[in-house]
């Protein structure tokens, strides 16, 4: 899976994949691990300014980050696990448990919520028979309610994994679901509508 | 739905004149647009002369507080040895503002030449560019603008075959937009809690990594290279003495063609819903607008004839802030509303100040139990009064980010409280 | 900020008072120095960092828009503040009305109450009512350290204790949490906090949020007696405060002294304290009647003793004396066996594990586990690993095996053997407690513990420190000086001391080693003996290392 990244852009990668892998051993063992270790470090004065694109890669790569995790993040910062514990609690991208292989975020803040963005929400909730935040029992969505995600000009915005879904409208939520539920892995960094509001 | 929106309004589309262009994502397709020539020319000024026309320029802040970016440059030490930093503020997550996003997906190039040029008259060894971490789709373009840039001799050692160097990183934010705050960003960065912290230390005395940093707004950045291409006195054709020059301004919430547009500072607001963005998509009357995203306070239907200006907007009680209008027609429930926005300040407050962390929550609660028909007229006084407690007490503004709408929507939507109120609490008064 | 042309001193007026202070002081602090104490509950002296976040210690400055926190605003020449002003006044109650907006007020049950500053801010912020009629937000308890618990509800999120534990103690294992109104103190999960000094956040915790699991539901704060004190578990000699109630120690605080322990003290500290709780202790004077040991008052026993020493024939002899006796019972020891021709005392001292505090250089706690090991060297005492066993005399004049006199002052005599002491002409007992070999003494002399009586230690470096009495002797129990003057007394020397004054003033006299002290300028905070480390520390104008309180 190892991919060179240029040192420059490595503390800003994707994090909110759909991957469900494992580590092959320990995190900052592996190559890649080791490899954005090594090219975040250099971007940064500080060792810990390392901390947010590492617990990124973790996220990138298992999908969500356990306490084992953080651990081997906090040894190779020279961090406490407490300390990592307080910055991942703090930022709500962080997945402290598993979510599903699609993770759908629907935003009902004010443009949204102007646009029916309630109706959405529970449209996804319905169409998954989940409640918010659990994980379906196929294991295929987990469905919560977001904070503006800034395309307030293409309301209501739905991200899915990394992709955003632009003026999805209640009715339309049946059809994204079933597209998503035949999706294969990866698939919806393509996304069902490719290129999202490009 | 695609950039950019038609407009039957004379549009001057300075800074977003290349989005929706897919090749100007690339360095060639940018190069054949003029693009780093600004970077090249400002290679041969000194860091007090790329100032000097900035502050001529009148550029202000575009990240909602209107600061005048020349003169934030201006406070930067000069010759004391010390590391400097610029941060480019790409965390975009004011509910109503989406316009940094279209500069990053669009004219990434656009963006790491500004960050270059502001870069080299802060005397800045490093630009980090933070940006949010849902923009997964902008980030990959300004990702792979990025790495053409360093494989071009745009960025790192030696730039455009000069002696001048400078890094550029790009950084993903996790989900907090208290990281949006100049102090809050820097935090983060350094990977601590995005907690804004008391100034002093001021960032230019003391910013990310304890060293001398600006923090600038996409785009204020992204407007640079074209204020130094052509000058300051280009730039002040635009807008009022105060408030020069193009500004993007994001449109959403009911309105025909929602979007984002670029347009002289100083139209009257009523031009930009109407006349660009087609009013409300039902025909019917516009009943609010918040005109500069969320935190800005309301202004009702008949207010809408000012001008888009910092004073301007200012003078009719509200701000221009990241001018991303709001608009609501009549049948907007204010309250629901309301509610809606303040949740997103409880649930984004870092939880530091005690006014925040409870406040915002606390208002939260009211409303929401006002929302459900179990309030009492006592309930506005609460709220006027936690507006009052809430405003100027805390580190940053956040707490004053909810007062601004709520005591707006108090004072102008009363009647809207008042009638989900039970009929005989009010009449008992 | 370059501080142009280096003034010294800065004048500013606090609540109509003009005040001079160092420059570089806060206002917070200038307010001290005229008798106002700004409400706070994120800054602690004793913590370097400020973060200004409870928005408590607000105050009007004349010319500035906004209130300032007064925590981190640099006192400055011709400043006006006003402390109480009604804006400050109204900030100051709007945030004791946020911060109970979901606390539990569950004070009839909270172990702070009446040492709370929400319950005393809220109190003198005159609210009568609370507006608040929201559902609360429950959070519940959290276990922090194998002795701490986190009442989370209870929280201001101060962030005293994180501070403490990441720029005191540098152990960055105490975190915040989540954020806004979610956030709470944690540790990483799973694991507890496990640092010598941790027992400082229950202090610096300005509610009822941390609390000690021993001390849960022991003791009301206005049940509570309270004593300054040292903590005798090492040298360093801590500044304490004992609380007791009902003749017990519940808990145990830190003291302030910036030459010793700054704000802080050490969890074994604490825990040796309340544990002098425990045990059966020596209540009676006794004397020996052939096989037995016969209770007797204390005239009967002082005169019987006197008696007996002087029928002594040969000097000589031996002593063991406590490494815990108080400098005052030691003089008097001292003075005895300088009667009796007996050399010189030996002492055992036990040794445990070390520990520094990075951020205090003089607060540690060190092998020693004892607090007076300096004031026994400084009566000539000489360091023993152990007893000899009794049968015969190893040269370092313990075993009690030799004729003459034997005098032990509250050894606990572990290791000694069965016949200890059988040798001597005659055996006197001075402890605290029995021990089986004390009952070969001829007379046992019951003793208070250091915090049954007043009195003075000697820390490691020399530097005398006052205690006082915490709680009552148990049973006949009596200060080893007031006994020892009375025996001393019946032999001539000197007259019965009733007061700690009378022993403290006769041992500076006699003994060269504190020459020049006074119990009054001693005080509360100590002083150096002459030519100690500590002497020499304050004549070159060292006093301790108070990074945070410079």
């Amino acid at each position: 899976m190892s991919r060179r990244i240029h040192p420059a852009v490595v503390p800003a990668q994707p994090f909110q994949l759909t991957a469900r892998e494992t580590f092959d051993g320990p995190i900052f063992e592996t190559e890649e691990g080791r490899h954005r270790l090594k090219a975040a470090l250099s971007r940064y004065p500080t060792k810990q300014a390392a901390l947010l694109p590492m617990l990124g890669f973790v996220q990138s790569v298992k999908g969500w980050i356990e306490p084992a995790d953080m651990v081997e993040v906090a040894e190779a910062l020279d961090l406490t696990p407490a300390y990592v514990h307080s910055i991942a609690t703090f930022y709500t991208m962080y997945n402290k448990h598993p979510v599903g292989r699609h993770f759908v975020q629907v935003c009902t803040n004010i443009s949204c919520h102007l646009n029916r963005a309630e109706e959405v929400l529970h449209r996804f909730l319905a169409e998954t028979g989940t409640r918010e935040g659990e994980v379906s029992e196929d294991g295929e969505f987990t469905v919560i309610e977001a904070e503006c995600l800034g395309a307030c000009g293409f309301a209501t915005v739905v991200q899915v994994n990394d992709r955003y879904l632009e003026d999805v409208t209640p009715e339309r939520v049946p059809e994204i679901v079933a597209k998503l539920r035949g999706a294969r892995d990866g698939a919806t960094a393509g996304g069902p509508e490719a290129g999202g509001g490009a | 739905m695609s950039f950019p929106h038609g407009s039957d309004l004379e549009t001057t589309t300075r800074l977003s004149r290349h989005q929706g262009e897919a090749d100007a994502r690339t360095l060639d397709g940018w190069r054949a647009r003029g693009g780093y020539e600004a970077l090249r020319r400002s290679l041969d000024m000194s860091p007090a002369e790329i100032t000097d026309v900035v502050k001529d320029s009148g550029l202000r802040g575009r990240g909602g507080a209107g600061f005048p970016t020349g003169l934030k440059w201006s406070f930067m030490p000069k010759d004391d040895g010390k590391p400097h930093y610029l941060c480019c503020n790409a965390d975009e997550s004011e509910p109503g503002a989406f316009k940094d996003r279209e500069v990053i997906r669009w004219t990434p190039h656009l963006l790491i030449e500004g960050c270059l040029i502001a870069s080299r008259a802060i005397g800045a060894e490093h630009a980090y560019i933070y940006v949010r971490g849902e923009f997964f789709e902008e980030t990959q373009v300004l990702n792979a603008a990025v790495v053409e840039a360093y494989d071009n001799g745009l960025a790192g050692d030696g730039i455009l075959g000069s002696s001048w160097s400078c890094d550029v990183t790009i950084h993903a934010g996790a989900g907090a937009y208290i990281a949006g705050e100049e102090t809050g960003l820097m935090n983060s960065l350094m990977g601590n809690r995005a907690e804004p912290w008391a100034k002093p230390p001021f960032p230019a005395q003391a910013g990310a990594f304890g060293m001398p940093t600006t923090v600038n707004n996409v785009e204020t950045l992204a407007a640079v290279p074209m204020i130094l291409e052509n000058g300051a006195d280009w730039y002040r054709q635009w807008g009022s003495e105060q408030s020069p020059g193009t500004k993007l301004w994001s449109c959403s919430g009911h309105l025909a063609r929602p979007g984002n547009y670029e347009f002289a500072l100083g139209l009257p607001l009523s031009d930009i819903i109407f006349e660009a963005c087609g009013g409300t998509p039902s025909g019917k009357p516009v009943k609010a607008v918040i005109p500069g995203g969320s935190s800005t306070a309301f202004l009702n239907g008949d207010e809408l004839d000012c001008a888009t200006t910092y004073e301007g907007l200012a003078e009719a009680g509200s701000a221009l802030g990241t001018a991303s209008p709001i608009v609501m027609d009549e049948d907007t429930d204010i309250v629901a509303a309301m509610r809606r926005i303040a949740q997103f300040y409880a649930h984004e407050s870092c939880g530091q100040c005690v006014q925040c962390r409870e406040g915002t929550s606390w208002v939260v609660r009211i409303l929401q139990r006002i929302e459900a028909g179990e309030g009492r007229p006592s309930d506005i006084d609460t709220l006027y009064e936690l507006c009052e407690q809430m405003t100027g007490r805390t580190i940053c503004v956040l707490a004053d980010s909810v007062v601004f709408p709520l005591q707006s929507s108090l004072d102008k939507f009363r009647a809207d409280y008042e009638a989900l109120m039970k009929p005989s609490l009010v009449a008992a008064g | 900020m370059a501080e142009n042309g280096a003034k010294a001193t800065v004048t500013l007026t606090i609540d109509g008072v003009e005040v001079t202070v160092p420059s570089g002081t806060r206002v917070i602090e200038a307010a001290e120095h005229v008798g106002v104490v700004v409400p706070r509950y994120c800054y602690h002296p004793g913590i370097p960092t400020r973060p200004a976040q409870c928005r408590m210690c607000l105050v009007e400055v004349e010319g500035r828009p906004k209130l300032e926190p007064s925590c981190t605003l640099q006192a400055a020449d011709e400043m006006v503040v006003n402390t109480a002003s009604d804006t400050a006044r109204t900030a100051r109650q709007s945030v004791i009305e946020f911060l109970l907006v979901n606390h539990p007020l569950d004070c009839p049950i909270c172990d702070a109450a009446g040492q709370c500053m929400l319950q005393d801010y809220a109190y003198v912020t005159n609210q009568l009512e609370s507006r608040v009629d929201e559902p609360k937000r429950i959070m519940g308890r959290d276990r922090i350290s194998d002795d701490i618990l986190y009442f989370a509800d209870r929280c201001v999120i101060c962030t005293r204790c994180v501070r403490f534990m990441r720029d005191v103690a540098e152990d960055d294992s105490l975190i915040v949490a989540q954020r806004g109104d979610k956030a709470y103190i944690d540790t990483f999960p799973g694991r507890e906090l496990d640092n010598p000094f941790q027992g400082n956040i229950v202090d610096v915790c300005p509610v009822g949020a941390l609390v000690h699991e021993d001390f849960v539901f022991k003791a009301r704060a206005w049940d509570m007696d309270a004593a300054a004190s040292v903590c005798p578990g090492c040298p360093t000699g801590c500044n304490v405060t004992i609380d007791t109630k009902e003749n017990q120690i519940v808990r145990v605080k830190p003291r302030h002294n910036a030459a010793v322990n700054s704000w802080w003290m050490c969890d074994h500290g604490r825990r040796h304290l309340v544990m002098t709780n425990r045990g059966v202790r020596a209540e009676v004077p006794l004397i020996r009647d052939g096989e037995q040991l016969r209770p007797v008052d204390w005239a009967t026993a002082l005169d019987w003793v006197a008696e007996q020493m002087e029928a002594l024939g040969s000097p000589g002899g031996s002593a063991v004396v406590s490494p815990d006796a108080s400098n005052e019972n030691l003089f008097y020891v001292h003075r005895l066996l300088e009667r009796l021709g007996v050399a010189g005392a030996a002492f055992r001292v036990a040794q445990g594990d070390t520990a520094a505090l990075p951020t205090v250089p003089t607060l540690k706690l060190r092998a020693d586990r004892a607090a007076n090991a300096t004031g026994v060297e400084l009566f000539g005492g000489c360091r023993v690993d152990g007893l000899a066993d009794g049968s015969e005399g190893n040269g370092s004049a313990v075993s009690g095996s030799e004729g003459g006199a034997l005098v032990v002052l509250d050894d606990a005599l572990e290791g000694a053997g069965e016949d200890f002491g059988g040798a001597a002409d005659f055996f006197l007992y001075l402890g605290t407690r029995l021990p089986g070999a004390a009952r070969n003494a001829d007379a046992v002399l019951p003793i208070a513990t250091f915090a049954e009586m007043d009195g003075t230690f000697t820390n490691f470096e020399g530097r005398v420190q006052r205690f006082h009495q915490a709680l009552r002797p148990p049973g006949l129990a009596r200060p080893g000086w007031m006994v020892l003057s009375r025996v001393l007394a019946r032999l001539g020397d000197g007259e019965a001391v009733n007061e700690v004054r009378g022993a403290f003033e006769r041992m500076v006299a006699e003994a060269p080693a504190f020459a020049g002290l006074t119990w009054d300028g001693i005080g509360l905070k100590g002083a150096p003996a002459a030519g100690s480390a500590a002497a020499a520390a304050a004549a070159a104008g060292i006093h301790g290392p108070q990074k945070a309180d410079a």
